[in-house]
């Protein structure tokens, strides 16, 4: 059972990292609290020179779940300020105004 | 005050009364929304989308300038940036569009497509280019009732629904992608949903149903309007192929 909890916690470590890493908000919470649950699980039916690696998967878990937490307090949504887009869309006015006229 | 100028100003008072009842569309109307998809049943913040409206003058004439834009949060932007707008300039009082305009950006793919309606709105002047192909030009004839994306979803808002009973429909055709489809409005009712900072708003409920493939299931894409004078569009829900979401009231200025 120790080797399912412990590849269940592998993958889910795994997923909880590429979530944290894409602006996927709180849904990548879910990852990470598998990875909590399946590395407690793999730590508590582990022996004492088995407990190594749990322990460096759930600390991957808890830092996992603060940097996801972090983000979604801290990171607001918001729109960055494309001075392009503005550019294009000044442009497009002046083009478009050239076309009504000629209506 | 002379007898002519007050005769002047009295049918300009009646003009802009009857404008402003009319279209229930108002220049300088800003509404913004939140755009969110749904990944695994948890709706996840993408972009935001500006509604905004105002009137452009030329020497011969006024237009509604209706535009539409979305852009990715900043988030996002390194994955999969969008940069969309979508803009109609249309009749200010019966909101038949004589120029349409689209120019997308989404994730490196590029779109800009332009419409020229001729003056009995019959006959469409279209140009279109996709990012490093050529520009095509097409002329193509259309009903006298077409509308645009755009002007459609303004359009909508001159609907009387008070007087409407659960089930029934409005019909519009719209040209997109150079293709006329039409479109069925089905009345679904009356709801109360919170719509940003207007507060909890009592809605109309509108099905939006399209013979095209863009959009999926049957009353899965919906809009909410305020049922007040100014029909506010404050929830969309989307069905399309690549998944559901929304958009969310967020701030309306000049409403």
């Amino acid at each position: 059972m120790r080797k399912f909890y412990l590849i269940a916690a592998y993958v889910f470590a795994i997923l909880s990292i590429a979530m944290t890493i894409l602006p996927m908000g709180t849904i990548a919470l879910l990852p990470a609290l598998l990875t909590l649950i399946f590395s407690t699980l793999a730590f508590v039916n582990s022996t004492e020179l088995q407990k190594f690696v749990p322990r460096i998967v759930l600390i991957i878990a808890v830092l996992t779940t603060l940097v996801i937490l972090g983000k979604v307090v801290l990171v607001k949504d918001k729109v960055q300020n494309d001075t392009l887009f503005e550019q294009k869309k000044e442009e497009n006015k002046k083009e478009n105004l050239k076309d009504l006229e000629g209506l | 005050m002379s007898q002519r100028m007050k005769k002047t100003n009295l049918l300009l008072l009646l003009c802009i009364v009857s404008i402003l009842s009319y279209s229930q569309v108002v220049p300088n109307e800003k509404l913004v929304f939140t755009a969110s998809y749904n990944m695994s049943g948890l709706m996840t913040q993408i972009a935001q989308v500006t509604m905004q409206t105002e009137i452009v003058k030329t020497t011969k004439k006024s237009f509604l300038h209706l535009s539409w834009e979305a852009a990715t949060f900043s988030k996002w932007d390194t994955f999969f940036k969008v940069r969309d707008q979508y803009e109609s300039y249309v009749d200010p009082v019966t909101l038949r569009p004589s120029l349409y305009k689209r120019s997308i950006f989404e994730g490196g793919y590029s779109k800009t497509e332009k419409y020229i309606y001729n003056a009995d709105g019959s006959t469409i002047n279209s140009s279109s280019s996709i990012k490093n192909r050529p520009e095509i030009k097409k002329s193509f004839s259309i009903s006298g009732s077409t509308q645009d994306v755009i002007s459609m979803i303004y359009k909508l808002r001159t609907v009387d629904y008070s007087k409407f009973k659960t089930g029934q429909t409005v019909s519009f055709i719209i040209v997109f992608d150079e293709k006329e489809y039409p479109v069925s409005v089905k009345y679904m009712g009356k709801e109360t949903v919170s719509a940003g900072n207007l507060g909890k708003k009592e809605c109309f409920v509108l099905s939006i149903a399209a013979k095209t493939d863009k959009l999926k299931g049957k009353d899965k894409n919906l809009i909410w309007l305020t049922a007040d004078s100014r029909k506010v569009p404050v929830l969309v829900r989307f069905s399309i192929p690549v998944g559901t979401g929304q958009l969310a009231l967020s701030t309306s200025s000049a409403i």
